[in-house]
């Protein structure tokens, strides 16, 4: 595509005399073609700051505890010993699966909840509605360590210490799914849903039947994200966690790593069994994980 | 008055679809805002059994007489600084350096660069472990082969914090890259054709319109560093210095986690709580208004 921004542009600028004209669509493209080398350079060099921790961290769950210090950086004699120790070790693919229950009905919740609300704003005007949009907009404002203590107080006289329920409860909604399926279902055309209910259908079966599997790609997007979200989160759980078999992932690693901290080997195996589901994941929908990231904004 | 009860339901209905999002935001978000507020004017130790008492503004008035919260605001300030190349300079000169990069090279360093941001920040701060050990990381066994001694990347006062504001930047560099990346993309290719028509350089072309044209995701991702760069560091230091060595990586975020469940002093906690919220609500309400004045939008 570029390159047929530039071509268009040598024409455009018609120098004096056709000589002049060879000669500098020459330089340019001389010049060009070093930019892109460079540019591939760059890139490159950035490819591999940020894929080389990962790929070191697969290479040395792979070495038994001889090989652990030695610093080449391909595998020699590759076994799979690690990851049996860390099975026998902790009771990982209990909290694997923890991991995975939370957030599967987290991200479940946040798109549901997302949905109901979106809905609300951009199908009814009521009492209120600006106010309480933009204290859902504004949440991302109140850092989570400011909340804590209050939120830790409230979980636990409620008894939800030590249970996936706790994790589940106060990460229910995410305001971002809501300000996103707002703007999604607000350009959602309207005839479409008048004629619906003239035909009187329910605002509940319309926002299920009718707007849910057209948005069906927001909602998508915004369910990895709160997956791989939930997946990795390491505060609150690390609060509400007492007993490692009761754990999710991310405390387990720690705690192991606590424990263990000088086990190289069987560390990088932890941590590889613990980002194999969303790497994997990550592999199949890449381009759906990336775009959702990118919308979100960081969080 | 059964068509009272109707206008009643046709006024509820709205409520109905927001009341999850609006009830979990309120309880767990805006209700322990308001707890940790008051929470700033009592003495507590966070056991459900001992009294609280009220204490009027001397948790605030310590706070500020401790070196400790100096410190801390400082480290927050140097976080900041330190992570603002990474997250937004260097992907910023990237993204302009290498815009005539296209096709499937593209999509790969694309996929690839994205993958620190999806990996567990646990697992992150496994990893930088490993690699940044004294004795047998990689890092220090190249370090040794150059002939360079050897550093305590996390031990070392001198190194601990630049070591910890980098493995932060590394899980944004990518992020931040793909962001001015896809925004450069968005650019209309008419301006930029028209100002090459009127012999305008490359970098004329860089400064007068790319650089205008990016300015809503500069200062979004600038806010958003200034606003949330201490609390992705958070992690990295609760799981790999404590803050330390010699407090020199604490921030305000860490010292909030450290008097709460550290040493549960709930009051002291609460009031540095309030005080970073406010601070840094006032940061973003100074950034927006600076955003909406200065920001240059392509309608």
């Amino acid at each position: 595509m570029t390159i047929n921004v530039n071509k268009k542009i040598d024409l455009a600028e018609r120098p004096s005399s056709p000589l002049d004209l060879n000669l500098k669509i020459k330089i340019r493209s001389y010049y060009n073609f070093g930019i892109r080398i460079v540019g591939h350079l760059i890139l490159f060099t950035l490819v591999i700051i940020c894929i080389f921790p990962v790929y070191w961290m697969l290479v040395s769950s792979l070495k038994d505890s001889n090989a652990i210090f030695d610093p080449n950086i391909f595998p020699q004699s590759p076994t799979l010993d690690n990851y049996t120790y860390v099975i026998n070790q902790i009771p990982i693919v209990r909290m694997l699966w923890n991991t995975f229950f939370v957030a599967l009905v987290t991200a479940s919740l946040h798109v549901l909840t997302g949905l109901m609300a979106g809905y609300a704003f951009a199908r009814w005007s009521f009492k209120f509605d600006k106010v309480i949009m933009s204290l859902i907009a504004m949440t991302w404002l109140v850092p989570f360590q400011v909340t804590m203590i209050p939120n830790y107080i409230l979980i636990s006289k409620m008894g939800l210490l030590d249970t996936l329920l706790g994790l589940i409860i106060p990460h229910m909604v995410a305001p971002f799914a809501v300000m996103m399926l707002y703007q999604a279902i607000k350009a959602f055309p309207k005839d479409v849903i008048e004629a619906a209910r003239i035909d009187g259908v329910s605002d509940w079966r319309l926002m299920l039947e009718i707007i849910a599997p057209n948005l069906r790609a927001s909602l998508v997007s915004l369910f990895i994200l709160a997956f791989v979200t939930s997946w990795n989160e390491y505060f609150w759980p690390l609060l509400l966690n007492r007993k490692i078999e009761n754990s999710v992932a991310q405390i387990g690693l720690q705690m192991f790593m606590t424990q263990e901290g000088n086990q190289w080997g069987a560390l990088m195996a932890a941590s590889t069994l613990v980002s194999i589901p969303i790497l994997v994941i990550y592999m199949f929908l890449h381009r759906h994980v990336v775009e959702s990231f990118m919308r979100s904004g960081l969080r | 008055m059964s068509k009272r009860i109707d206008i009643f339901k046709k006024q509820l209905e709205p409520w109905l679809f927001i009341a999850p999002v609006v009830m979990s935001l309120g309880v767990w978000v805006y209700l322990p805002l308001i707890q940790e507020f008051i929470l700033s004017f009592y003495e507590w130790n966070l056991l459900p059994n001992s009294p609280k008492e009220f204490v009027g503004l001397e948790n605030y008035e310590s706070l500020i007489r401790l070196p400790e919260m100096r410190y801390a605001i400082w480290n927050t300030l140097l976080y900041i600084l330190g992570i603002f190349p990474m997250s937004v300079l260097l992907p910023l000169g990237i993204a302009l350096f290498t815009q005539n990069l296209g096709g499937w090279s593209r999509d790969i360093y694309r996929t690839l660069i994205f993958v620190p941001m999806i990996i567990a920040p646990v697992v992150v701060a496994i990893l930088w472990r490993w690699l940044l050990n004294k004795d047998h990381g990689l890092m220090n066994v190249w370090l040794d082969v150059l002939g360079f001694t050897k550093i305590g990347f996390l031990e070392e006062k001198n190194y601990a914090l630049s070591t910890l504001i980098f493995i932060t930047g590394w899980k944004l560099i990518g992020f931040s890259t793909l962001i001015f990346s896809a925004a450069n993309a968005n650019i209309d290719k008419s301006y930029i054709e028209a100002a090459k028509m009127d012999g305008a350089s490359h970098w004329q072309i860089i400064y007068n319109i790319r650089l205008p044209l990016l300015s809503p995701s500069i200062f979004l991702l600038s806010m958003m560093t200034i606003l949330l760069g201490s609390q992705w560091s958070f992690i990295y230091i609760n799981i790999l210095t404590h803050g330390g060595p010699l407090k020199s990586t604490t921030n305000i975020y860490y010292l909030l986690w450290e008097y709460g469940f550290g040493s549960l002093s709930v009051g002291w906690s609460a009031a540095a709580g309030v005080i970073a919220f406010v601070g840094f609500s006032f940061i973003a309400y100074f950034c927006m208004r600076l955003m909406n004045k200065r920001a240059i939008y392509d309608n």
